[in-house]
């Protein structure tokens, strides 16, 4: 959170200006797996603005191994540093559990 | 957009700041006998204050054009995305959207700076330039930036409701711009006065909406919120102040010559004559 908050000054422009305040969750006790077999833990950030917090502002996730982190855009996940305006290309298949054997 | 270089009257409504009817003193105050110096006063402190809110009207909307393009400079760094850009994406048309942006950030630096200057007193004097400056923003103004600018707005953050109040700014400057030009082509420079105006009421929205932008934050309003009314606002109340001071002007002149009339009319000297007028024939007719 702490390169984000650092980027998001407050600026003379029509972007959102930068939340008050900001929170990680993490909705999910045990880690998931992806299809190639490795772990990772979805996570959301929230923020607030004044008033009440608003959920799900960022939702990602992060590969406890590498320690890769993935945003969503849209309907894809992205590399983290989309948010931090480098050009990436989407990452397919990253933060989206294998379907359970049993 | 020419200016006449005609003397008199029409030299005095080449002064777009006023119309030609308040731009000149009537005779009867300049030269200020004791009745109607009373009435010279009050227009004089009108044309200074009105001289002054204007410059400080133009200095402050520079001030915000140029903090404006500073803080637009990172549109321009085709390696990374600046955060405004960032919260955009995904985007249907993504390669149209980031050209138009930076068309459009790159002839508002441009046209907005011109626009003030095109107000200045100094540069409607000189019409040779008037002109061929003017000329050249309003090319820039309906060639570059609203088409880049109606391409943002379908855009907009905040939906339909933003995406309205951005067409509707365009809507205006358009127009007016139009208007303007055929207006100064016929020599009607009171109604390209008001059109011009009116273009640069709407360019200003650029300032006044990030200032509030920036204030609403402050007060912890709701960023989606306060991006709707920050444009919403200006962009009407420009258009309202506009038409206020474009007929503020003449409504004054209207007051003063109704003002006027009404003391030669109840002045004493007046007075005495209409009841010597009324009263000599009676007095013939008793004799």
């Amino acid at each position: 959170m702490q390169p984000l908050a650092a980027r998001e000054t407050s600026r003379f422009s029509r972007a959102r200006p930068p939340p008050h305040e900001r929170r990680v969750r993490v909705p999910q006790a045990t880690p998931s797996r992806d299809k190639q077999g490795r772990e990772f833990v979805a996570f959301a950030v929230d923020v607030r603005f004044g008033g009440d917090w608003q959920e799900n502002d960022i939702v990602g996730c992060a590969y406890r191994g590498s320690g890769a982190l993935f945003v969503k855009r849209g309907d894809a996940y992205f590399p983290a540093a989309f948010l931090f305006g480098k050009s990436v290309d989407r990452a397919p298949g990253v933060c989206e559990s294998a379907p359970d054997r049993s | 957009m020419s200016v006449s270089n005609k003397p008199g009257a029409e030299r005095a409504s080449a002064d777009f700041e006023l119309p030609l009817s308040s731009a000149v003193l009537p005779p009867a105050t300049a030269r200020a006998s004791k009745s109607f110096a009373g009435m010279a006063r009050p227009k004089t402190m009108r044309k200074i204050s009105g001289a002054w809110g204007r410059r400080i009207f133009l200095s402050v909307m520079l001030a915000g054009s140029l903090l404006i393009s500073a803080m637009s400079l990172p549109y321009f760094d085709f390696e990374t995305l600046p955060p405004f850009v960032i919260e955009k994406l995904p985007l249907r048309f993504e390669t149209l959207w980031l050209a138009s942006l930076r068309v459009h950030v790159a002839a508002a630096a441009l046209g907005f700076p011109l626009c003030l200057a095109l107000m200045t007193r100094a540069l409607q004097r000189r019409t040779a330039w008037h002109r061929w400056l003017g000329r050249f923003t309003g090319l820039l103004l309906l060639c570059a930036l609203l088409p880049s600018g109606i391409v943002l707005a379908f855009d907009a953050k905040g939906g339909r409701p933003v995406t309205a109040g951005f067409l509707l700014s365009a809507l205006i400057v358009g127009g007016a711009m139009i208007i303007g030009v055929r207006a100064a082509r016929r020599r009607d420079l009171v109604l390209h006065a008001r059109a011009l105006r009116h273009v640069v009421g709407q360019m200003s929205v650029a300032v006044v909406s990030r200032a509030l932008i920036v204030g609403l934050d402050a007060l912890g309003v709701d960023p989606d919120l306060a991006y709707v009314a920050a444009l919403w606002g200006p962009v009407l109340a420009s258009a309202a102040v506009v038409e206020l001071i474009s007929r503020r002007a003449p409504l004054w002149q209207h007051k003063f010559d109704l003002v006027e009339r009404m003391r030669r009319e109840l002045s004493p000297f007046s007075l005495v004559l209409r009841v010597r007028a009324f009263l000599r024939p009676l007095a013939r007719f008793g004799r």
